[in-house]
């Protein structure tokens, strides 16, 4: 039994479908948000992943310093979602893009 | 092109694999939990806690300083963002069972028996440090040599989100018309 890249690799795509079913399914902007960080954090799993144990691990600074990269661009990315999301409850008064809710 | 020297091996001690499968299954439940849940503040809860544990698989796999890094940003900063966000707008959603219920209860001890096992593999784990790659330094200086332009590019990103989302939320709010609806500029009320 052991853990190596295929594993890693098998959940970050596990992963980054569960936030594109977030994105795509759920209305609510809340839930749309945290399934582009889910994304975000998939694709991040794959970059250490590959760092870790894959063939260009003699370079092994490499994949975790763009996981954290990729980690910044989420939290900014958070951040202003977050603000159009007050935007759009001040307008509606609900997160729901649109009328009918879910 | 042929590849130079071996490939790097995978992890087989035993308490280690059973930690990361262990990790990466709660991970998965976690995300799926945060993604169909309607209640959104258990939605956020979930969410935290999967970042959570994506910071505890850095921990076994990454350098110390991203699993750092991991824990502030998604585990604390996001969830405070979503959670200001929540109580800055349409506030807190009582649930409707009592604290005390019976399924409080039940969530409570299965999250209490996941837990000790959780500090139970941790703690009969040896962690050697050479396997893990925690506590190996380099990343830092990485990131401010071969990754600097990405660095200040990024922290360009940074405070132009933060300005942005500043203005925005800054930004005056339209008075409402009479007939409930708000204003929009100079068009046409609704």
């Amino acid at each position: 039994m052991s853990a190596g890249l295929n594993l890693f690799l098998v959940v970050s795509a596990a992963l980054f479908a569960v936030g594109a079913f977030a994105v795509v399914a759920r209305r609510s902007t809340i839930a749309m948000l945290i399934g582009t960080q889910f994304m975000f954090a998939a694709g991040a799993i794959a970059f250490v992943a590959f760092g870790r144990f894959g063939p260009g691990a003699t370079a092994m600074d490499a994949g975790p310093a763009v996981a954290l990269l990729v980690s910044l661009t989420g939290a900014a990315e958070l951040a202003i979602g977050a603000a159009m999301a007050v935007l759009l409850y001040r307008d509606n008064r609900t997160f729901f893009l649109d009328s009918d809710g879910e | 092109m042929p590849l130079i020297g071996a490939l790097p091996q995978p992890i087989t001690s035993a308490p280690l694999v059973l930690f990361v499968y262990l990790v990466l299954t709660l991970l998965l439940v976690m995300a799926l939990t945060s993604a169909i849940v309607r209640n959104t503040l258990w939605a956020i809860g979930s969410f935290a806690s999967s970042m959570a544990l994506v910071a505890l698989l850095y921990l076994t796999i990454a350098p110390f300083l991203l699993f750092a890094v991991q824990l502030v940003i998604y585990t604390s900063v996001s969830a405070a963002l979503l959670l200001g966000l929540l109580r800055e707008t349409s506030g807190f959603e009582r649930p409707l069972t009592s604290p005390f219920g019976r399924r409080w209860i039940a969530g409570g001890a299965v999250v209490a028996a996941l837990g000790a096992v959780l500090v139970l593999v941790v703690a009969a784990t040896s962690w050697p440090t050479g396997l893990t790659g925690s506590f190996r330094p380099g990343l830092g200086e990485a990131l401010t040599t071969t990754y600097v332009v990405g660095l200040a590019v990024l922290v360009v990103i940074l405070a132009s989100a933060a300005l942005g989302s500043g203005l925005m939320l800054a930004a005056p709010t339209l008075t409402h018309a009479r007939g409930g609806g708000p204003l929009r500029g100079s068009g046409p009320r609704r």
